[in-house]
């Protein structure tokens, strides 16, 4: 059994078919990358399998259990967890309680072990991704890729088994990159079971830490495979780069 | 010698008044309230005083809904008047004791805030604040209706209603009414105080802040916002009741349009957000409608709405002067001079960029 599991997903805005009869499934473990060029209809597809949107047709489950029409926060709560492209903290609270909202919910709060207290708990999602020094700061006056971190550490409050990233390095310099794709992959070490979606532009960085990429463009699916198969892949290549004269 | 002496206890004061938190502030605020009374106030002062206590709780109560959680409603006269109302009923129907009649009252509008709540906490922002709105008008006009003038008596409304203390003498009522209300005062500001900065307040904020992101968060956006729907409700009609055993009467005023800016108003000249802050902006509205409008400008009662027109533009002003509201104001310039003090210890050079540093919102 396949962990989220994708079927003929079809998804429209009036004349516009924004996802296309897409079939894909992450395992547990795994690292996917979803790529492709402006308009592919990846925020869309997160959207879908996050709850925000409602699927036209189309089949999604996450460990055996349907999901489509299920509320955002029950899907949260049944181990989904997501991040924004564009970033969403809690502007009026410190960075701490911005983890500490996802550590109210059902499952952050069942999943705190006996021996931590709640506060401890929050800390520890901030130290995964570094973010311990501003903690007591108003997210107001946090950069914008501290709040990119922000977003992991609250969607990892929740402990998920399947973590998506929208775009997690849009907008950083290269070094936050390379911290970024660090902490990644120290989470990926810690809790090996968990499956981990990202959705990026930057090929550079995506590359280097997936298993598995899906190529969308248009709302299909037009390729899928590891990363050095879809570097040589001539229709990717097309897509992303035009057609050869 | 003496000012020598008295600089140094007044700096040690200051020293530490300076590091207190708001809520110490309110603390203080508290006590002295305490001890007013002892001034020898009359009658009429100290009812006026026990109103602005009620004031106090009703605008905490929007405070919380509003200030905390961001969902916007203009229709508190609703709870208000509807508790009002039916401790008014309980009694006349039944003859019940105010202490019997409160408890019901309160649990039955925070009932029905549950109640409404539902269909309102659908729609959104500005979209809530009409559908709020229309509520209270709704229920005022059944209670005004002509051919139902048997049951609510109509515009007159209810009339008579016992007294907190009827066994005491004139004078020393007011002053225990006075009390009772300052104890009311306090246990629900502490309550929703701790309410607001719990754990819970925590995910109140964050559905202002973002809802999306709180329902990515796991967190069942609906539920938080039915129950501080419920709570603002509940301390709301508690507020209403007081006031129609105060004033012993209970009419359609009560669900009018006035009752549902007033707490509005307190809210913005004390501080929105804050819980402590309607507190002093109670007294502040009350200082400024029965002493400032009544008494120096001699605006008659019968122009309520020129009062309304008043206090709106003050509240104009504050949002372009002070924003984050007058508690907040104070609080801000407490902790100022507090840094100021720091640095002129540390050196002129830094004072100077201090200074020049702007203060932003």
């Amino acid at each position: 059994m396949h962990l989220l599991e994708v079927e003929n997903l079809t998804k429209r805005f009036g004349g516009l078919t924004a996802v296309n009869n897409v079939n894909f499934h992450v395992d547990e473990g795994e690292i996917v990358g979803i790529i492709g060029p402006n308009g592919a209809g990846k925020t869309t597809l997160f959207h879908l399998i996050s709850g925000f949107l409602k699927p036209d047709s189309g089949n999604m489950k996450f460990k055996g259990e349907n999901i489509v029409g299920v509320p955002p926060h029950e899907i949260a709560n049944k181990g989904i967890a997501r991040t924004f492209q564009v970033v969403r903290p809690f502007r009026h609270l410190p960075v701490i309680a911005n983890v500490m909202v996802a550590l109210k919910s059902p499952r952050g709060s069942k999943k705190i072990e006996w021996i931590k207290t709640f506060e401890r708990k929050a800390v520890d999602m901030l130290e995964n991704v570094g973010l311990t020094e501003l903690m007591l700061e108003p997210a107001e006056n946090v950069g914008h890729g501290d709040l990119k971190r922000l977003e992991m550490a609250r969607a990892l409050a929740l402990e998920p088994d399947l973590l998506m990233l929208d775009e997690p390095f849009g907008g950083l310099n290269p070094l936050e990159t390379d911290f970024l794709t660090k902490s990644i992959q120290r989470i990926h070490l810690d809790h090996p079971t968990r499956g981990i979606v990202i959705v990026e532009h930057k090929l550079y960085a995506l590359m280097k830490i997936v298993n598995r990429v899906i190529v969308l463009h248009q709302g299909e699916k037009i390729a899928e495979g590891k990363p050095e198969e879809i570097a040589k892949n001539k229709k990717v290549i097309e897509v992303y780069m035009g057609k050869a004269m | 010698m003496v000012t020598t002496y008295l600089t140094r206890i007044y700096s040690s004061f200051t020293a530490h008044v300076f590091d207190i938190p708001p809520r110490m502030l309110a603390l203080l605020l508290f006590s002295f309230l305490v001890v007013l009374p002892i001034g020898g106030l009359n009658q009429y002062v100290l009812g006026i005083l026990a109103s602005a206590n009620v004031l106090a709780i009703f605008a905490a109560s929007w405070d919380l809904l509003v200030g905390r959680t961001g969902q916007i409603s203009l229709g508190h006269a609703l709870f208000f008047g509807g508790g009002a109302y039916i401790t008014a009923l309980l009694f006349e129907n039944y003859g019940l004791p105010f202490w019997i009649t409160i408890p019901i009252a309160v649990l039955i509008t925070t009932l029905f805030a549950l109640l409404i709540g539902f269909p309102c906490l659908r729609v959104k922002g500005p979209y809530l604040a009409l559908v709020t709105m229309a509520f209270p008008i709704i229920i005022g006009s059944i209670v005004g209706w002509a051919p139902l003038v048997d049951i609510f008596h109509g515009e007159i409304g209810f009339r008579g209603l016992p007294r907190f203390f009827p066994f005491l003498k004139i004078q020393d009522q007011a002053l225990a009414e006075y009390y009772l209300t300052l104890l009311l005062l306090f246990i629900s500001s502490v309550i929703l105080y701790k309410i607001a900065n719990s754990k819970t307040g925590i995910v109140l904020v964050s559905i202002l802040d973002d809802e999306v992101a709180s329902k990515a968060s796991g967190i069942n956006v609906t539920r938080y916002k039915l129950m501080a729907f419920a709570i603002s409700g509940l301390f709301a009609s508690l507020a209403g009741c007081t006031q129609a055993h105060l004033l012993k009467l209970a009419n359609p005023p009560m669900l009018s349009l006035s009752w549902s800016f007033i707490p509005v108003i307190v809210t913005f000249l004390g501080g929105i957000g804050t819980i402590y802050g309607p507190l002093l902006g109670a007294y502040i509205y009350y200082i400024l409608d029965r002493y400032v409008l009544t008494i120096l400008v001699k605006i008659p009662p019968e122009f309520v709405y020129a009062k309304l027109l008043i206090f709106t533009a003050i509240v104009v002003i504050l949002i372009l002067k002070w924003p984050r509201g007058l508690a907040r104001f104070t609080t801000d310039k407490l902790q100022d001079l507090e840094e100021a003090r720091d640095i002129e210890e540390r050196g002129p050079k830094i004072w100077k960029t201090y200074k020049k540093k702007k203060k932003i919102v």
